[in-house]
């Protein structure tokens, strides 16, 4: 299991790796963390003629607060995420998923950006990003563009990503509900470290008046080729009072469910995985409600 | 083909050159001779290869060496001023050493934990370690022996 | 105050530092001058033709200095038990994973850009991957000469089975299924070996069986054994599973052909592929009761997987039929095991060896009896327990026996009659029992026992030599201590000597619970052959005769005046003086009082002594997804007394952790052409630390007549009791039965379901 040979490029700036990338085309990839990257080169998944290194480009791993939103480096780290103040307050569903990434030492080294362009299906940073209505920037040497994570994804191991292109870094608007509260869940087969089989983001918020869900988001990873929003099940829950979303989650569950299409594996079957959108989606959003509207659950 | 990298090791800096495709761990345990580190899965899955690398423990099997490149390399060797750790004597002394294979790694773990959070609680003990694997032991005695550290850091 | 200084006392490993600050050289640590790296080249295929091998460009690649293929190797038919065995596939593979070729090459890139370019064809062949389907009239065979895939049939039977449970109360009936899983130990298998002008060859690795290792690979390589050298350095864990392996012999072979030495440590899918995992069992049994819950008659069948050839599978088998036969009093038994070869890895020893499948099968059943009667699970064991001095029906000569102890101290810790009584939603507890062997006179090959050699110089330090093999569990210590408290000198001036067949005694290994006992008596019987020698110079300088002198924390003294002493150093270097540099070299030999079952009927006493045990797991269960969770856990194992507490603690620990991995997630699954589709720790998951709940062990400590200051085993029966503890516990939880390992969350969800749809 060894790495074949490469030829090595390093980057200071975007603007120099994105240089190189343009020159490579399909025959480099780019290493950001390397965690997946090199996992995939030892067993052979992919063997690369050239390798960008990122990691010198300095300050693209920043998580910077600003008024209106948040804005993450692509290379800014799970650990770094997972437990970063703002991170924990304005995203907490993120700070849960990306803290539950792997083990330790694979979050010290692991980030954001390549979790991202590396597009498991159930890669955990996603579903929370999904639920939050994150937008991702998208450089190459000409221009940058922001796009919504919900179009990044077109398949499992594939994004909208050209080879000349580089994702920059990661929005998470902020909202403007006085009050909110999100969830993550995720299905291992022993109680750490290990791929999410399902994962499910709750994320919702309280209207106006206080006495009603707004802006429902319901993401899951590891249930189709990509991360995916669950619609129906969001409206089933939208508008409604605490007792009256409270009634409505089997429902909603069983929406989500709907709108999986997942497979059968080595992990878990289809229908488990099923099973297991059904009752973290309710548990999820159990957790949710009872945050937001105050109760003891 | 090689590639120029400076890296300091437990201390010592070392000014190479390296084909690219070496990992962090290769060139420990074969480049440097510090055969401390071990190698148990080559796949980042069983912690065995645990170092500090600027302080946070990683995997040095899914690190190349070239992205160690000016950074700073704690290894077990390295580990102690001239004595052992008390980490090292608490994994000894409490049972926590059995065949031994996964200690250098599971104390290079428990050594960033207890730097950054000198007083964990048996579940951030338990979370910090979950991914360095021990087959031997059933864990019970390599929690008590993270967690006697941490109560004589409180002495 | 206990009547012992060293013994019976915790004390660290004597070479824990050195593992823990990264000093010791285990295995793959090993670098030796001018020395290649090996690499296997192994079969895409489950059951195939080899066509052709084309290896010339691997060999002009470079930096590769040896390819080999079959023919390089000396082509003699060999196996530890059965003659089925080549170095490297013989015009056929015979598993996914079987070995075809390898390099050896100047550095591991290298070694692996050349398995690359050896080219085979293949033509694929049916294939069988289950035991039961191998059987069949119809299925292909995975050696020609062997019929019906038959490995080995064993039989046993004592009493009249058919008439017991015709007059049985009620019978238990059913079938389980325990699954294939990989013993796990963190350092992958493999060796480093090098072969000298005259053609002699060392071999370092890490071995459980030095030397019965040695005699079967000097059989496979046509040499005498004088030509072999085993050296066993410190080794990241066995757990049974380090025996003979094609690898080491592979590695020889490289070495041969290169004229350097050659190191070839598995990767970890090599060692998933390529190692020696355990036999999986298809277990039909059938066990009466009387009314007030006597056990009548058992009757057993089980079809065990072989694999492609035979490691130690039919003994395994054998060891499911009737080990366990000695745990309770049964009036009739009757087993039948067959071992089937698959086109599968080649199956072997893993901590239980057959015990810990039938255990948790007997356990099971017991129950589910124990429930059919009414009776409490705890009050079923006592009651047909088998007491000390007791001979079992299979002519076990049962002397010190802690299993009423176990219950009792367990039952009371886990605080069992309340918590049975208290039924909670989803919660449960369950108990499982266990007996086991310190040593199996059947396994071992020409003779049972154990030796040591102590040597002492003149700087007055001790050397242990031993012929077992410290995997890691601490045997090295356990002899150390041993050896101190008979010599009467402090733990620290002890060294323990790696086993090197070269100058260790004729160890058998470590296998069956037995190195506390066998070498651990062995070494003993070597310190006090120093000892007298020693003493004899200590009566001359304290001017008494020798019997008067005794020795304690380093010093000799009269029993009559303490206050006369000499130092245990100035002894030995008067020793050492006297005998003209000689030093003081104490041999010693354990012989057991046990016997070769009889060929047929299987009858006798395989070992000298029986720990027994009782283990209390409890659980909890999300009846939404399915998991499983060990939230406590009581272990109470009688182990005679205990030499070193600490150590058995952590052996009892380690069991469990390795029981709870078995019963609720680890698996090696195939394909359906047989491939192995999870081999690395991604998707063959082992506890991590989160998954393991606090292990609470008891130790039962009866001094047995035949033991080491009166101490027996523990390795295996720490595992035994595990898997029917918890899915006992289920049971409890959920009035479901697992009859099939492991009982993973969803396969739970699904029993859970289909319960729902029944009351529906």
């Amino acid at each position: 299991m060894r790495i074949r040979p490469f030829e090595y490029h390093t980057a200071e700036t975007i603007k120099e790796a994105l240089t190189i990338l343009e020159k490579y085309g399909t025959e480099i990839k780019v290493i950001a963390g390397g965690t997946d990257l090199l996992l995939a080169m030892k067993q052979k998944k992919i063997l690369p003629h050239h390798l960008l290194n990122l990691l010198e480009i300095n300050d693209l791993d920043y998580i910077n607060d600003e008024p209106s939103e948040i804005r993450i480096g692509a290379l800014a780290k799970h650990s770094y995420i997972a437990s970063h103040p703002i991170i924990r307050n304005e995203a907490t569903v993120l700070a849960e998923a990306t803290g539950m990434i792997g083990s330790w030492q694979i979050r010290n080294v692991a980030t954001i950006g390549g979790n991202l362009c590396n597009a498991s299906p159930a890669a955990d940073s996603a579903p929370p990003l999904l639920a939050l209505n994150a937008k991702i920037v998208i450089a190459d040497s000409k221009n940058e563009k922001n796009l919504p994570i919900s179009s990044f994804f077109t398949g499992p191991g594939t994004t909208l990503l050209e080879p000349d292109q580089l994702l920059k870094e990661i929005i998470i608007p902020k909202t403007k509900s006085r009050r909110k509260a999100n969830a993550y869940l995720k299905l291992t087969r022993r109680r750490g470290v290990d791929l999410a089989l399902v994962g499910v983001a709750f994320h919702g918020e309280l209207d106006e008046s206080g006495e009603k869900l707004k802006n429902v988001a319901i993401a899951m990873g590891g249930v189709a080729p990509t991360p995916i929003r669950a619609l129906e099940a969001e409206a089933e829950l939208t508008d409604l009072s605490y007792e009256k979303a409270i009634k409505k989650i089997p429902i909603a569950a069983k929406a989500a469910v709907a709108a999986t299409q997942p497979i059968t594996d080595i992990r878990a079957t289809a229908e488990y995985r099923k099973d297991i959108v059904d009752v973290y989606v309710r548990r999820t959003a159990t957790k949710v409600l009872n945050i937001l509207f105050n109760k003891d659950g | 083909m090689k590639i120029p990298l400076t890296i300091t090791v437990n201390g010592e800096r070392y000014d190479l050159e390296i084909k690219p495709n070496r990992t962090l761990l290769d060139l420990l345990r074969e480049d440097l001779g510090l055969t401390g580190t071990k190698k148990g899965c080559g796949l980042g899955e069983c912690g065995s290869c645990t170092v500090l690398l600027d302080g946070e423990p990683v995997k040095s099997c899914l690190i190349l060496a070239l992205q160690a490149n000016g950074k700073e390399v704690l290894t077990i060797e390295g580990l102690g001023k001239g004595k052992p750790d008390p980490l090292q004597i608490a994994f000894v002394e409490k049972g926590a050493v059995q065949c031994g294979f996964c200690t250098p790694g599971m104390i290079m773990t428990a050594k960033a934990l207890l730097n950054k959070n000198p007083q964990p609680n048996d579940l951030e003990i338990k979370e910090a370690i979950a991914g360095n694997l021990c087959r031997c032991t059933g864990y019970n005695k390599i929690v008590e022996a993270i967690k006697s550290c941490a109560a004589s850091t409180k002495r | 105050m206990s009547e012992f200084d060293i013994v019976n006392k915790s004390y660290p490993q004597i070479d824990g530092l050195n593992k823990a600050t990264g000093k010791t050289e285990f295995v793959s640590d090993l670098v030796l001058p001018n020395m290649l790296y090996g690499r296997v080249l192994r079969s895409p295929y489950a059951h195939a033709r080899i066509d052709h091998i084309d290896i010339s460009k691997a060999k002009s690649l470079r930096g590769v200095k040896a390819v080999i293929t079959y023919d390089d190797t000396p082509r003699i038919k060999f196996g530890p038990r059965s003659e089925d065995w080549t170095i490297l596939a013989d015009g056929k593979v015979r598993f996914y994973g079987d070995e075809v070729a390898a390099v050896a090459a100047v550095d591991e890139d290298i070694a692996e850009e050349a398995l690359d370019l050896i080219k085979v064809e293949y033509t694929e062949l049916p294939a069988v991957f289950d035991p039961v389907e191998a059987m069949k009239p119809d299925a292909p065979l995975v050696h020609e000469n062997k019929e019906n895939n038959l490995a080995a049939e064993f039989k046993i039977e004592a009493g009249d089975v058919d008439q017991d449970l015709k007059n049985s109360y009620f019978v238990y009936k059913d079938r389980f299924y325990t699954n294939q899983v990989y013993q796990a130990y963190l350092e992958p298998m493999g060796a480093l070996a090098s072969v000298d002008l005259s053609g002699r060859i060392t071999l370092w690795t890490g071995t459980q069986i030095p030397n019965m290792m040695r005699i079967t690979y000097a059989k496979a390589l046509g040499i005498s054994l004088d030509k072999l050298r085993v050296i066993v350095p410190d080794y990241g864990g066995g757990f049974g599973a380090k025996m003979e392996n094609n690898v080491h012999l592979i590695t020889i072979v490289l070495a041969q052909k290169a004229g350097q030495p050659v190191k070839l440590i598995n990767t970890r899918f090599d060692d998933f592929v390529g190692g020696n995992p355990r036999v999986a069992m298809y277990i039909d049994i059938k066990l009466g009761v009387t009314k007030d819950g006597f056990i009548t008659g058992k009757d057993v069948h089980i079809v065990g997987t072989n694999g492609a050839r035979t490691v130690y599978a039919p003994v395994i088998v054998a060891t499911a039929c009737y080990r366990p036969d000695s745990l309770y009093r049964f009036k009739s038994v009757r087993a039948i095991g067959h071992t089937v070869y698959t086109n599968t890895v080649p199956t072997s020893c893993f901590r239980g060896f057959g015990n810990s499948q039938m255990t948790f099968v007997l356990e099971s059943a017991l129950d589910m009896i124990a429930e059919e009667l009414n009776i409490d699970p705890a009050e079923l064991r006592l009651k047909n327990g088998i007491g000390e001095n007791e001979v079992s029906i299979h002519g076990w000569k049962i002397t010190s026996n802690g299993l009423k102890d176990c219950v009792l101290l367990a039952t009371k810790k886990a605080n069992w009659n309340q918590k049975r009584k208290k039924r909670k939603f989803f919660r449960g507890i369950g108990l499982a029992c266990c007996n086991h062997v310190s040593g199996n006179r059947a396994f071992a090959r020409e003779f049972d026992g154990g030796a040591g050699i102590v040597r002492i110089g003149r700087d007055g330090n001790v050397t242990v030599y031993y012929g077992e093999s410290d995997m890691g569990q601490g045997q090295k210590t356990v002899f150390a201590q041993i050896v101190a408290e008979r010599l009467g000198v402090p733990l620290d001036i002890i060294t323990v000597e790696q086993v090197d067949t070269d100058i260790s005694p004729f160890g058998m290994g470590s296998f069956a619970t037995r190195g506390t006992l066998m070498g651990g008596n062995g070494v003993l019987k070597a310190a006090e052959d120093a000892f007298k020698q020693l003493a004899a110079v200590a009566a001359d300088m304290l001017q008494a005769p020798p019997d008067e002198v005794e020795c304690k924390k380093g010093k000799f003294f009269l029993k009559s005046s303490p206050q006369k002493s000499v130092s245990f150093k100035e002894v030995a270097e008067m020793a050492t003086f006297k005998r003209a540099g000689a030093p003081v070299v104490g041999v010693g030999f354990y012989k057991p009082p046990t016997e070769l079952p009889d060929p047929k009927t299987k009858y006798g006493n395989i070992s000298p002594a029986y720990p027994f045990g009782c283990h209390i797991a409890e659980v909890e269960v999300d009846p939404d997804t399915g998991q499983i969770t060990v939230t406590d856990y009581v272990a109470a194992n009688d182990i005679g007394r205990a030499i070193n507490p600490m150590a058995v603690e952590g052996q009892i620990q380690g069991g469990v952790a390795q029981g709870l991995g078995w019963t609720l997630m680890e698996n090696m699954a195939l394909d359906d052409k047989g491939k192995l589709i999870n081999p690395d720790f991604l998707d063959y998951v082992i506890p991590c630390v989160m998954d393991v709940p606090e292990i609470k062990p008891i130790l039962v400590e009866p001094v047995d007549p035949e033991g080491p200051y009166g101490a027996k085993g523990i390795g295996e029966p720490a595992l035994n009791p595990v898997m029917a503890a918890i899915t006992n516990a289920i049971y409890n939880a959920t009035g479901i039965r697992i009859k099939e390992l492991p009982i993973t969350a969803e396969k739970m969800l699904k029993k859970l379901k289909e319960m729902k749809n029944k009351i529906k």
